[in-house]
């Protein structure tokens, strides 16, 4: 059974961090204040303010101490990735979950955010928050029903989100435990020790700026490595700023996907709020959802 | 008949095909000696085909030159020529026309026209129990990583690494000397001749001896590989890898999917080819250089350690047998790798 983090209560502490790329604080600042409106106290990083001058908010060990700090302080009771780009895998296998073990807390961010997603779900069957990060508080995104969705989140209220139909969709309805995150990620991680585990489970993904051929590639890994065939369903959200090459590869994303999945019978969405863009919604990794595909309405609900 | 019988005899009926059928040549035992295809001899036969991307009929005439002033025949796949947007063919038409090559008799050997992308979509669908019983040589890199590392791990049978029919110059008279090299180490490949492969120290390397298979390729390719059953196996050889038009972040991402998945633990040696690295955009400076990435993952380990090795989507790409042993030298004044 997964371990699901205690859910915050006003004047609890959210810990804001950079475990991978490097984030300009006053980007985050928006952030900082709407969690505050929203009753948290905010604790921030050392890789928040971080005078780092390359990619990454700081070395590897001031990432790996900064997260480490965070995940073993009792006074904080959840954790917000500022934002991802690369750099967890580096990370990974130096954090201790010790303490983390005993007492869950949840984990929130996307994209590279994906790399403790799938650790912590194969390894410790503890929840953790797929959702949107800091820079989905600027421009006014702070109100956005997206945003808004983190926070319904963390105050423990139930999920639960439609979605446009496509015409792609393949009907259906399954409750199962939800799993997922960003492909590159995804694939990057099979083989090692925080590969994800598919069987019986919904699976959503989500990617922004790959070459479609490269997306195919990696849906390839996905059913070569036993990921998609016994799937309960599938979630298949935004795949933003896409690329294609000089010869085009002759089909659409959601051509692409079909063509991979065309021959399991599970449901499948496309174009969930699950992405780079506005439309990300918080989704509990681990948690059980039912996925509903109709003919005129998608659901997925806690 | 009912509903329930009819599909109990259909399974009944399905279930006995197999066994009457072929056997399942996925049962490797992994530590057999490696099977070398017979080599080439004048007047044999090499068909060119176009499992990945496509390729004209005029851009292979300079290989189709080349390898019949070698001495050999060659036969021109119905992939040459054919386009389904970036591929040579549908899956369908490609692996057809793979297969077909691999279970002529009058093939010596497969020259892939070109790489880009499409192996993996067509690999699944090749028989190779009659490749098995008699083996020959298979040609080419980039894309075609996925073949080789799918024949090293499934069947032990070696397979050439190198330059493609995209890559023979119109004009060798015009050629760069490294450029003709790289074609003719092909040809002396193909013939059976050991191949001896000397190279510039780099103040970077590891130095050291080493012995063992000669495995690897194309390092996004073998990412994407990862946890299926072309999945390539490291433990006691030495290892090659080259990529082109990839991020620094993106390179060392993957030098951790090969560190977290165990590749790099157990190496003889690691071959760090051509390494196209795409610049960093304004403002996102890695800050590590291609040596700092490849030497931070393998600072545990004592094995020897190379880099600008001649193999690559480079001018300098020479043919290297994967899956045979070689032997690997590297000190301070003189470098090779060569077959035993």
């Amino acid at each position: 059974m997964i371990i699901v983090p205690k859910y915050l209560q006003k004047g609890d502490t959210i810990g804001i961090v950079c475990p991978a790329g490097f984030m300009a604080s006053d980007k985050i600042q928006t952030c900082i204040n709407t969690l505050q409106n929203w009753g948290y106290k905010i604790k921030i990083g050392n890789t928040i303010n971080s005078v780092s001058q390359n990619y990454f908010s700081g070395t590897d060990e001031e990432r790996l101490a900064d997260f480490q700090q965070m995940l073993d302080d009792d006074n904080v009771h959840a954790i917000l990735c500022a934002r991802g780009g690369y750099g967890i895998s580096r990370i990974i296998d130096k954090i201790n979950f010790t303490k983390f073990k005993k007492k869950p807390k949840w984990i929130i961010g996307f994209s590279d955010v994906t790399v403790l997603h799938a650790h912590i779900n194969s390894n410790y069957k503890i929840a953790t928050l797929h959702a949107p990060m800091a820079s989905a508080f600027n421009d006014d995104g702070y109100k956005n029903e997206f945003v808004l969705s983190l926070k319904n989140t963390l105050e423990g209220k139930k999920n639960k989100y439609q979605c446009a139909i496509n015409a792609l969709n393949r009907k259906g309805e399954a409750t199962a435990e939800l799993i997922g995150g960003n492909l590159t990620l995804l694939a990057h991680l099979i083989g090692s020790s925080s590969d994800i585990k598919t069987k019986n489970k919904i699976l959503f993904i989500e990617d922004v700026g790959e070459y479609l051929y490269n997306i195919d590639r990696m849906f390839y890994q996905l059913k070569r490595s036993g990921k998609l065939d016994k799937l309960a369903g599938l979630i298949i959200g935004g795949f933003t700023d896409l690329k294609d090459t000089d010869r085009p590869f002759g089909k659409t994303i959601y051509e692409l996907i079909d063509d991979v999945v065309k021959e399991y019978n599970y449901p499948v969405c496309y174009n969930f709020p699950v992405s780079h863009a506005k439309e990300n919604v918080a989704l509990k990794v681990g948690c059980t959802y039912q996925l509903k595909v109709a003919k005129n309405k998608v659901t997925l609900q806690e | 008949m009912n509903r329930k019988k009819f599909l109990s005899s259909i399974l009944i009926a399905g279930a006995a095909i197999p066994v009457v059928g072929k056997k399942n040549i996925y049962q490797n035992d992994y530590d057999k000696p490696i099977i070398i295809p017979k080599y080439l001899s004048a007047g044999d036969v090499i068909g060119i085909t176009c499992p990945a991307g496509f390729i004209t009929d005029k851009e292979i005439q300079p290989a189709v030159q080349q390898m019949q002033n070698w001495g050999f025949k060659v036969r021109v796949g119905s992939t040459v020529n054919k386009r389904d947007y970036t591929f040579g063919g549908t899956d369908d038409e490609r692996a057809n026309d793979f297969q077909q090559m691999l279970d002529d008799d009058s093939i010596n050997a497969i020259m892939c026209a070109r790489g880009g992308y499409g192996s993996v979509r067509i690999i699944d669908k090749l028989d190779f129990t009659k490749f098995i019983n008699k083996p020959k040589w298979i040609i080419g890199f980039s894309d075609i990583t996925v073949i080789h590392s799918h024949l090293n791990r499934n069947f032990n049978i070696a397979s050439i690494h190198s330059k493609m029919c995209n890559s023979f110059p119109d004009d060798f008279s015009k050629a760069e000397p490294a450029q003709i090299d790289s074609i003719i180490s092909i040809k002396q490949s193909l013939v059976g001749e050991k191949m001896k492969y000397s190279f510039l120290p780099n103040i970077n390397n590891k130095p050291g001896n080493a012995a063992g298979a000669l495995v690897g390729g194309n390092l996004k390719t073998l990412e994407s590989l990862s946890g299926s059953k072309s999945d390539i196996k490291t433990e006691n050889k030495i290892l090659f890898v080259e990529d082109t038009g990839e991020y620094l972040y993106s390179i060392d991402r993957m030098f951790w999917n090969l560190k977290r998945t165990n590749k790099l633990s157990n190496l003889k040696a690691l071959i760090i080819g051509g390494f196209k690295v795409k610049p960093d955009e304004a403002g996102e400076d890695f800050g590590k250089t291609i040596y700092d990435i490849v030497l931070e993952k393998v600072k545990e380990y004592n094995y020897p350690v190379c880099f600008d090795f001649p193999v690559g989507h480079q001018k300098t790409n020479y043919a290297l047998k994967c899956g045979v042993n070689h032997t690997l030298s590297i000190n301070n004044t003189e470098c090779f790798l060569k077959e035993i």
